[in-house]
């Protein structure tokens, strides 16, 4: 009965309660999309339904599944179908193994903040975001029409030579950290009393440029380019269909910005947890509790990343595509393995096991 | 097998790029010939929003034919409307009087920097970066409420009449046009914080559809997308007309020639226009708005050619008149139609994405193109 | 006068000045205070006193009856023929207006109507909600333009 438990049940409803939630974070991130890209352009936003707009996600909704579904006549009709599924499962799988917060005893069982804890979760989340990607290419070519093959092109570039890059930018913190699993990286910034952001700051910045890349968003947001390829890959698609490649896009966002806050803004962890007089930051007058303390600060971190994607989307141009390329291989993969060989001396001659 | 290869080429990809594409401006179709992302060739179909202007122009009277002419370049509908009415009144030898001139003078500036808005917004917009159109169409706005309190519309103004214009300064219109300039340049400086210096923007305007000064003349170009190649060539200043010759201005002029220049060319437009409406505001005459001449307007027999400088270009119209209260042919010499040709050479060799920044440019208006 | 081309100095491209500044100019401007918006059916957008929007023909106050000479200088006025006007004479031989169509469809609110209107009969007024169900109800006779376009009202 125990192992039932243990192995089946808890996990399932763990696995429910991250997939409810993460739905509903997407939905509202398509709302606080709308209502930043608004505020910084001196507008209102959605203001018509529910009050100040907050039940638009479900009007959305509920209008993309009334929508036509329409399928191209010269579309693989079977490909194109599967595609934006293809696209959307990795984005929510990627959280199997995001740690949301420490564990906590209930009802005599400890319980963690995370669905498992795999020995090479990093890994595990980069062979996962780049299923992804396939998503977008098949799409763009099983539409068999040429926006969205420029845009399926386009994007597999983009994949190949951000991959690279990000790959590399995170070794730094893997090389400190010595470890691949993600509870273990946060526990070791709790060790070390620092967030990695402070010893890997180049490391940081590379990765999240790459990952704003991965989720092509703007300014890299090539794939669906509106004023030059019209939707880009997603130009044929409508209603449902296209609602999913919506959910995932917003779903990587969410993965790529909390894969960032575990691997160098400390996960769960307060600020300057080792700072005894920032104490009040555990906030205990809350009594809440570590656990739930913890998953607070994440989700306040991951909130905060959140909303540089938007603002960096509502204030820069978009880059060029040949433009693009060269950012990848001339600056960020350069740069991320100076970084890397940098680290790597440091790591050799400082730090001692 | 042979005659499969010529009749099928692989590296080429032919891509209609408009006429329902999202940074076309409107209903401009570009048949592009791609290698990969590369623009090998360019062909524009225009035609899609033609109406007949000219034909209008013969089949009503001279009066009647100004406001149709707003709706030629919607976004500059005063500049549309203070050309045919110059072009009328030389023809029929008629002066408006200077108060009339000087009220067409502010209008005619302030609606170039409404046009200048526009295509600052709609450009940064192609390029990627969507909030400076909402701050572009505030500033706007606030002309655009000038203009509605003014002559009781916003956008297709029928602003002036032959011989003068209709509506009379209204109670405030100094006050609030000088605040309006006052706070305008500093509105500019935010444009130019979020784009001037921005590094993507760099990247992607400069050495991007460069026309040379030589190449450009050739073309026909105006405006400010000939000065942007670093000929200085503005009809304000070659041949004054209005009573622009009074007021004190620069044209700016580019160096490169390259999306770039043009794009700092007209912002620097922007900031001479509010200082043109500054002087003018402070030195507006007293006396009548409207010359006196007979209300049925029939002129005498010939032709004329009067043009002036919209904020697109050369903007002319040549008018034969048969004597009748019709002209026998309304010839209208629009800057955008002119401007459009050299898309082909500017987006040779370039990028996809750089087509947009070059239609985005080349500040072009469909209603205009096609009339 | 040569307009100024910029350059991004190595220590700005390097700190990413320019898009540091980019970013708090958009940051700044989300305060409520920037906000322009105005929530349109919800508030009534001021109009100008001169804008020129439905037409109306003005009845005399006093009497009531319409101001109209049936002179038909607005039906020669207007650009698009968009205006007819009935008349017959009186036993005195004036002209008096029987009917009186305008087709606000076709009207592109030019305002060549009112200009040449001699009395203040013909008026475009600040109405702007003229958003119908059909065509034909566009055409307005003279009993719906002496009584003027009525405003909507939104319930929401």
């Amino acid at each position: 009965m125990d192992f039932a438990i243990d192995n089946i049940i808890i996990p399932l409803i763990k696995i429910g309660i991250v997939f409810g939630a993460l739905s509903g974070v997407v939905a509202l991130m398509t709302l606080a999309e709308r209502k930043v890209a608004a505020f910084i352009q001196v507008r209102l936003g959605p203001m018509r339904v529910g009050p100040h707009g907050i039940l638009q996600p479900i009007a959305d909704g509920i209008k993309l599944m009334l929508k036509e579904d329409i399928l191209p006549a010269k579309a693989d009709p079977w490909i194109f179908t599967l595609a934006p599924i293809i696209a959307l499962v990795p984005a929510f799988i990627v959280f199997a193994v995001i740690p949301f917060g420490p564990s906590f005893e209930l009802w005599g069982k400890t319980i963690a903040l995370r669905i498992t804890d795999l020995n090479i979760g990093v890994l595990y989340v980069l062979s996962i975001s780049s299923i992804g990607i396939l998503g977008i290419i098949l799409g763009g070519w099983a539409s068999n029409s040429k926006y969205p093959l420029m845009g399926a092109l386009r994007s597999a570039a983009q994949m190949v030579s951000y991959e690279v890059a990000l790959g590399f930018s995170i070794m730094g913190v893997l090389m400190i950290a010595g470890s691949l699993s993600l509870v273990d990286i946060v526990n070791k910034q709790k060790e070390f009393g620092w967030w990695f952001v402070f010893m890997q700051p180049l490391g940081f910045i590379l990765f999240f440029v790459c990952g704003i890349a991965e989720t092509n968003r703007a300014p890299f947001d090539l794939p669906e380019a509106e004023s030059e390829l019209v939707a880009g890959f997603h130009t044929e698609y409508s209603g449902f269909r296209f609602s999913l490649y919506f959910l995932a896009e917003y779903a990587n966002m969410i993965a790529v910005s909390a894969m960032a806050v575990t691997l160098f803004f400390g996960g769960w962890l307060r600020p300057f947890s080792n700072v005894a007089a920032l104490d009040f930051l555990d906030l205990n007058f809350l009594a809440l509790g570590p656990a739930l303390t913890g998953l607070f600060w994440f989700c306040l971190k991951v909130i905060i990343f959140l909303y540089c994607y938007l603002w960096f989307r509502w204030t820069w141009p978009r880059y060029r595509y040949d433009q693009l390329m060269k950012i990848g291989w001339q600056w960020l993969l350069p740069l991320a393995i100076a970084n890397l060989i940098v680290t790597a001396f440091v790591v050799l001659y400082f730090v001692k096991e | 097998m042979a005659e499969a290869e010529t009749l099928f080429d692989a590296s080429e990809l032919t891509v209609s790029m408009g006429p329902q594409h999202p940074s076309t401006h409107g209903v401009l179709q570009v048949k592009l010939k791609l290698d990969g992302e590369r623009v090998l060739d360019a062909e524009c179909v225009i035609g899609y929003l033609h109406r007949g202007v000219e034909k209008l122009g013969e089949a009503q009277t001279y009066g009647q034919f100004v406001p149709t002419l707003d709706r030629m370049d919607y976004i500059a509908a005063v500049s549309n409307c203070l050309g045919y009415c110059e072009t009328i009144e030389k023809l029929i030898g008629v002066t408006a009087p200077p108060r009339a001139q000087y009220i067409r003078v502010i209008m005619t500036e302030l609606n170039r920097i409404t046009s200048h808005l526009l295509w600052l917004g709609t450009h940064a917009i192609d390029l990627g970066a969507i909030t400076t159109f909402l701050y572009c169409f505030r500033e706007r706005e606030e002309i655009l409420k000038i203009f509605e309190n003014y002559c009781g519309a916003r956008l297709t103004t029928h602003m002036f009449r032959i011989g003068g214009t209709q509506y009379e300064l209204y109670e405030g219109f100094k006050e609030q046009v000088r605040t309006f300039i006052q706070d305008f340049p500093k509105k500019v400086d935010e444009y130019e914080t979020l784009l001037t210096e921005n590094r993507i923007w760099l990247d992607r305007t400069k050495n991007v559809g460069i026309i040379s000064g030589k190449d450009a003349i050739d073309l026909g170009l105006t405006g400010p997308s000939l000065r942007g190649s670093g000929v200085q060539w503005d009809l304000r200043k070659a041949k004054p007309y209005c009573v622009y010759s009074e007021f004190d201005f620069d044209i700016p002029i580019g160096e490169v020639g390259d999306t770039y220049d043009r794009y700092l060319v007209r912002m620097e437009e922007m900031r001479q226009s509010a200082r043109i409406v500054a002087q003018a505001i402070e030195k507006i005459p007293d006396g009548p708005i409207m010359a006196k001449m007979s209300k049925i307007i029939k002129p005498p027999v010939g032709d004329i050619y009067h043009s002036i400088e919209s904020p697109k270009g050369e903007l002319g119209y040549y008018i034969v008149s048969d004597g009748s209260t019709m002209a026998y042919r309304a010839r209208v010499r629009p800057p955008s139609f002119v401007n459009l040709q050299s898309l082909k050479k500017m987006v040779a060799g370039h990028m996809v994405a750089d087509v947009v920044a070059v239609i985005g440019t080349l500040d072009i208006v469909l209603g205009e193109i096609d009339r | 006068m040569k307009v100024k081309r910029r350059d991004l100095s190595l220590i700005k491209r390097l700190f990413l000045v320019d898009l540091i500044r980019g970013l708090k100019l958009t940051f700044g401007y989300q305060r409520p205070s920037a906000n322009y918006t105005e929530q349109y059916p919800k508030e009534r957008p001021k109009i100008a006193e001169r804008f020129r929007g439905a037409p109306r023909l003005n009845n005399d106050p006093v009497t009531g009856e319409t101001l109209c000479i049936a002179c038909n200088l607005c039906a020669l006025a207007c650009p698009e023929h968009c205006i007819e006007v009935g008349w017959e004479r009186d036993p005195a031989g004036k002209k008096v207006l029987t009917t009186y169509i305008f087709d606000v469809s076709r009207c592109m609110f030019c305002g060549l109507c009112e200009d040449a209107c001699p009395t203040p009969c013909l008026e475009l007024t600040q109405e702007f909600e003229l958003s119908l169900y059909g065509r034909r109800d566009m055409k307005l006779d003279r009993q719906s333009l002496e009584e003027g376009v009525q405003p909507v009202i939104y319930l929401k």
